[in-house]
């Protein structure tokens, strides 16, 4: 199996078309209005990026995709966490058509795919309940049998993107055993039925929106269950797998370009008579700055490819990855504001956007701690 | 970058592993093995019988050209080589920093014959070599030297004083640079040499480090005569012949070769530690304090796995650096960021075993109940000169700071 780090000259070509689309496109101009903006998502930027080709990047092209793979995604990612991008791109693709790609069936994959690919529909999430974290036994929202369907009753938290959302892939429990993992099944809801009520969570990072959701009574077809009724803590498991490669991707893009602001700030601002990028003790923390990202690059390049190659050491590679790009993520974008005095403490600066959506980051799919003690699960499982 | 081509790799570690069972000192690696105390006589000759084996298997000089004594072997070779070395804690042999940095420096500005006479004989461990550089007044300062060489007829006149010398008890040859025209700005002021430590006019002392060992030493040189033929590089350009002997000792010598599979820095430092850390898990499990396994402290488990992740990092951005020399788009200044990781976190390493130990943590070599003879505490010890050697952390930060994100200088 060829891990392969650094990029392919195809590779390139789509970060720097990536780069220069989302500096147009996604200036943070516009990154502040859909800050403002109730549901956080503009319809004709989503069109631009179906042209694109990007909500297909790594769909079939029988399914209207461009057969393009996991660490395309992730190039494109970094771009994203780069410029801070709002909108339903990485809840649609990443917590929703992946698993659809990868556990849905034919039926299901004609339906969804084709639509997401051509920004017909956004999808999201909804996993997490009142513990917030992702774990078998806080998944208590029932889903019960009425004929060829379910009704689904209770209360989702932290759902991404629900504003924007046409569908919504929502883990319910169908049956209850004494092992929680089992009794899990993910449903495809259309986000738009009678009994889905929808409340904004006033969340720190505002590019990524975040929404309480209640559904009472809201029917769904068991042909819209996504891997198997009762299976879908799997289905879970390996929907943070990805996603916490693709967060450190966006982790990684949004440290680099704190870092370079940062180090363009240093290059002009000047006190006592000169610029502060002069004074050593500075010097010394862009440069640890610079080294935890070139680092967390390393990371998250590996975890990248592991999950393309399928490879056996892919839960490590993104445990490794995402714990060590969540700490870095929070010195940078706190250096970021340090090193920038006043001026990086205003809502004005841009800093805060990128100090806050790397917290996103961070905690969602499990935080650095969460991470290590897996890790640390499978070091001590390796030394037997 | 191809790690993967698995059955070729894996079919040349086996040929090293299985290289290694026969060729390793008898009982290497039991209990039963006693090793020569350090920086001894014996342990000289065992350094220097390793060396040889390994050079007449075809084991050093990777990127050395064959002319050279070298082997022109590819580079990924090198990283398995070095790998499985580290693995099994060899002696010290031609891997080793000095070695490396002296072919370095020998490499980019001796004159033919001079490559021709040196290097093979370091590669087969015939010849030790040292590093002349540091002085009491020029440490981090190092264009700073006092040392001074004049010329006289066909020879300059040495006079002056080195310090934090490594491996100098035993060099037959040095590294040294010297000051030759007090009048010439700073950076032009200096020339190279090499010489032959059995010369008169040269003696050398022990330096006694917080370990308690004499690991470096101090040189001094009394009217010491060196032939013009064995300066090294152009008379005044000494600075520049010194930085290419830095960036070799930074890089870890290997440097391309040695980064393209991820272990750039200090040769096989790297995979020593990742190889550490399944030790530091299982001393972890099996220590109890206060009533229970260390390993079951959620704290001191996430510490260690911190440790694991760090070096993991390492290796992968040796890989990606090793891309990066390939393609041309890397500057070199990278050694540093390697050098700095891997020194600091050897330090925290060491801490952490030592947190681990617990009050065994005071228990020196010599005493009947220290942990692993002492080792531990030595190394705990010994790796507080890792992030001064070798351009401090401090240093490094200013390289990577001014060099690769181009801050300006104060």
């Amino acid at each position: 199996m060829a891990i392969e780090l650094g990029l392919k000259e195809e590779q390139e070509m789509l970060k720097t078309m990536a780069r220069d689309f989302l500096a147009n496109e996604c200036p943070k101009t516009f990154v502040r209005q859909m800050m403002d903006d109730e549901v956080g998502h503009s319809p004709e930027l989503w069109k631009k990026m179906a042209d694109l080709g990007w909500q297909g990047l790594v769909f079939p092209e029988e399914l209207g995709g461009s057969a393009m793979n996991f660490r395309d995604l992730c190039i494109l990612s970094e771009e994203m966490g780069r410029a801070v991008l709002p909108g339903p791109f990485y809840s649609t693709v990443v917590l929703v058509g992946l698993p659809i790609q990868d556990f849905g069936t034919e039926e299901q994959k004609q339906e969804f795919l084709p639509k997401i690919a051509s920004g017909e529909i956004a999808c999201t999430l909804a996993a997490l309940e009142e513990s917030g974290d992702l774990w078998a036994e806080d998944i208590s929202v029932k889903a019960l049998q009425r004929g060829d369907e379910y009704v689904i009753n209770g209360t989702k938290l932290f759902v991404t993107d629900a504003r924007a959302a046409d569908y919504m892939l929502v883990a319910a429990r169908t049956k209850r055993t004494s092992n929680p993992e089992e009794g899990i099944t993910l449903f495809m809801v259309n986000a738009k039925e009678w009994g889905i009520y929808i409340q904004n969570m006033n969340v720190m990072d505002l590019t990524r929106k975040q929404y309480e959701v209640r559904f009472t009574n809201v029917p769904v077809s068991s042909k819209n269950i996504i891997g198997g009724l009762n299976e879908g803590w799997a289905v879970l498991q390996q929907i943070a797998l990805k996603a916490s490669a693709v967060l450190s991707a966006e982790m990684v893009g949004a440290g680099e370009m704190v870092t370079e602001m940062t180090v363009d700030y240093m290059k002009e601002r000047v006190q006592f008579g000169v610029v502060i990028g002069t004074f050593q003790a500075l010097k010394h923390r862009a440069a640890d700055m610079h080294v935890l990202m070139e680092y967390s690059r390393s990371l998250m390049e590996w975890a990248a490819e592991c999950v393309k190659e399928d490879h056996p050491d892919t839960e490590m590679a993104v445990a490794m990855a995402k714990s060590y790009c969540g700490d870095a993520i929070k010195f940078v974008t706190d250096a970021g504001v340090q090193l920038h005095g006043g001026i990086g403490f205003t809502w004005d600066h841009d800093m805060h956007l990128y100090f806050k959506r790397g917290r996103y980051n961070d905690t969602t799919f499990g935080d650095s701690n969460y991470y290590k003690e897996l890790i640390a699960n499978r070091l001590e499982a390796n030394l037997i | 970058m191809v790690t993967g081509e698995a059955e070729q790799t894996e079919a040349f570690r086996k040929e090293v592993r299985d290289w290694l069972i026969a060729n390793l000192p008898e009982k290497w690696g039991t209990p039963e093995y006693v090793a020569p105390e350090r920086f001894s006589q014996e342990a000289q000759d065992l350094g220097i019988s390793w060396t040889k084996r390994l050079y007449e298997a075809g084991y050093t000089g990777f990127n050395v050209p064959k002319e050279y004594g070298g082997i022109e072997r590819p580079g990924w070779q090198q990283a398995i080589l070095l790998e499985e070395l580290s693995r099994r804690g060899t002696p010290p042999g031609p891997q080793s920093l000095g070695q490396l940095m002296v072919i370095g420096t020998l490499m980019g500005w001796a004159s033919e014959e001079q490559k021709k006479r040196f290097i093979p004989k370091i590669l087969s461990g015939e010849e030790s070599w040292c590093e002349g550089f540091s002085e009491p007044n020029a440490g981090s300062d190092l264009a700073n030297v006092q040392t001074t060489a004049v010329r006289d007829g066909d020879e300059w006149v040495v006079n002056g004083q080195k310090c934090w010398t490594s491996m100098w008890k035993f060099a037959d040859w040095s590294l040294l640079v010297t000051k030759t025209d007090p009048n010439a700005p700073r950076h032009r002021n200096l020339t190279y040499f090499i010489f032959d430590t059995t010369t008169p006019g040269f003696s050398r002392r022990p330096l006694q480090q917080m370990t308690g060992e004499s690991e470096f030493g101090e040189m001094f040189f009394d009217d010491m005569r060196v032939p013009h033929e064995n300066m090294i590089g152009e008379e005044g350009r000494g600075w520049y012949v010194a930085m290419t002997t830095l960036a070799a000792e930074r890089s870890g010598g290997g440097g391309a070769a040695a980064a393209a599979m991820g272990l750039s820095g200090y040769g096989g430092l790297i995979v020593r530690t990742l190889g550490g850390v399944d030790s530091l898990i299982e001393l972890a499990k099996k220590t109890k304090r206060y009533g229970k396994s260390l390993w079951d402290d959620v704290t001191f488990r996430q510490r260690i796995v911190q440790i694991a992740i760090e070096n993991q990092a390492s290796r992968y951005y040796g890989t990606r650096l090793g891309i990066a020399m390939r393609k041309g788009t890397a500057s070199g200044n990278e050694a540093s960021i390697a050098k700095n990781s891997q020194a600091e976190q050897r330090k925290r390493q060491g801490d952490m075993v030592m947190e681990i130990i617990g009050a065994y943590s005071q228990l020196m070599r010599g005493d009947p109940r220290a942990i692993d003879g002492g080792e531990q505490v030595y190394n705990m010890i010994r790796s507080r000169g890792a992030t001064i050697e070798m351009g401090t952390s401090e240093i490094n930060r200013n390289i990577i700071a001014e060099r690769i994100l181009g801050l300006p200088r104060a």
